[in-house]
């Protein structure tokens, strides 16, 4: 589930709306706050309707919440 | 903390105590002549009573409350495959170390269906253990 290649700005974005809580993130994209926990820590790799909600929810692009690195082949 | 995590701390301690008690009377039955059968099955009567009042508790949900998402599910699903290697490794386990240990031995069949209880135990233990493991045995407090 964790992903080296996949950053995120959900954190800033939550702070920048608001100063929104990772609570009140989680009920607005249906999960839990663990999730979103997770998700900020990178340690969880959202799906694909998650990472629209999230970005949904900050009216922002999906490019503009989640940003793929690419590895070493 | 959330439900899957309590459930999983419950049924670990559970699957340790069961399998602490199982050894300990299996044992007594066997060395204390007259030993009281009925003693297990009471005792396990009250464990899995007491394994459900918990459960039930922990059960009860919150109005609006997510339960399970689909991280939750992701580690149930991987938590699940733990139990099922667990009882494979025990069957691989079981089946072979009488022959490294007594080969000429002979195994009365009436000790087979004590497979299944600690099948059972096994693949609990296993599937809390995986649980807990996969997040991350406590929860790592971030802003609320």
């Amino acid at each position: 589930m964790a992903t080296n290649e996949l950053k995120n700005q959900v954190r800033r974005l939550r702070f920048e709306n608001g100063e929104m809580t990772q609570q009140q993130l989680a009920d607005k994209a249906g999960v839990t706050r663990q999730t979103i926990l997770a998700i900020e820590s990178g340690k969880y790799a959202p799906s694909l309707p998650l990472a629209f909600r999230i970005a949904n929810t900050f009216g922002v692009p999906l490019e503009d919440v989640f940003q793929y690195e690419k590895g070493n082949i | 903390m959330n439900r899957q995590q309590k459930i999983a701390i419950i049924v670990l301690i559970v699957s340790l105590l069961g399998l602490f008690l199982g050894i300990t009377l299996t044992l007594m039955k066997h060395c204390i002549p007259g030993f009281p059968k009925g003693t297990v099955v009471f005792g396990g009567f009250i464990l899995s009573l007491g394994v459900f009042l918990i459960i039930s508790r922990i059960l009860k949900k919150k109005k609006g409350e997510v339960i399970s998402d689909e991280r939750d599910k992701i580690i149930e699903k991987n938590a699940y495959l733990a139990g099922f290697g667990a009882v494979y490794l025990l069957v691989i386990l079981v089946s072979y170390l009488p022959i490294g240990i007594a080969p000429e031995a002979k195994i009365p069949t009436k000790w087979f269906p004590c497979l299944f209880p600690i099948a059972v135990l096994c693949q609990c233990f296993a599937m809390s253990l995986a649980t807990l493991i996969q997040y991350g045995w406590r929860d790592k407090n971030g802003d609320k």
